[in-house]
């Protein structure tokens, strides 16, 4: 019975980790894509943040899914190596996750100020015909 | 398990790559250390996370444990930096007005 659930329990972990790191990948891909393609067309400094802010949150639904399968691999009863690594991963991915959610706001909040001064200082400014 | 581990790792090694090319490329077009080194950190996090896939060795875990505490040390620094030789009147215009221009 305890093999059996061994056994399920690793196949659900490859399947949870493999999403993860396909979420990763495309993120990845698409970032890279998009650096490329911002990187050539425009030479503004704001013009990479939204890249990186979705980056992000790539990372932050990878990390997500990482966390589940380490969840998962827990159901199993390891070794102390085995539990050793895991509570190391485990701690790695869930610190990145909360500097990256905070990093994530923090530049959501920046963005939505300059946009706020943006439209602030175009309905101040003074000369307009009529 | 081992051929999600080998595609990870490859997979790392390609967003390894991408992440140098996209951090060159962003630094020769804004000139800005503090725009190209987060573009460069973030894609070598991804690798690093892909790295952490499967059953990581000791060492893998500490090198991706070295490259979070590195990025949030460095973010700190450049935001540091950047908030003292661009002070805020500067930091709202420099959006539309790239340093090139």
């Amino acid at each position: 019975m305890e093999e059996l659930l061994a056994g399920v329990v690793n196949v659900l972990v490859v399947i949870v980790e493999a999403c993860g790191a396909a979420v990763i990948i495309i993120g990845a891909v698409w970032a890279f894509a998009r650096f490329v393609w911002v990187g050539f067309t425009q030479r503004t400094t704001a013009a990479f943040v939204p890249v990186r802010l979705t980056l992000g949150r790539f990372l932050a639904l990878g990390l997500e899914f990482q966390l589940a399968s380490d969840v998962l691999r827990t159901a199993v009863a390891p070794s102390w190596e085995e539990l050793g690594k895991l509570a190391a991963v485990a701690a790695i991915r869930t610190a990145l996750n909360y500097f990256l959610e905070k990093e994530i706001d923090s530049e959501r909040r920046e963005i939505e100020a300059e946009q706020e001064r943006r439209s602030a200082s175009s309905t101040d400014r003074p000369g307009h015909p009529g | 398990m081992s051929a999600l581990e080998e595609l990870t790792r490859l997979a790392a090694l390609a967003v390894g790559v991408g992440a140098l090319v996209a951090g060159a490329l962003v630094l020769v077009r804004t000139r800005r250390p503090s725009v190209a080194l987060p573009v460069l950190l973030e894609l070598l996090l991804a690798a690093g996370l892909l790295r952490l896939a499967g059953d990581p060795s000791w060492g893998t875990i500490a090198t991706v444990a070295a490259l979070v505490l590195l990025r949030r040390l460095i973010g700190a620094g450049l935001r540091a930096g950047d908030r003292s030789l661009f002070p805020r009147t500067a930091q709202a215009g420099r959006g539309s007005a790239g340093p090139g221009s």
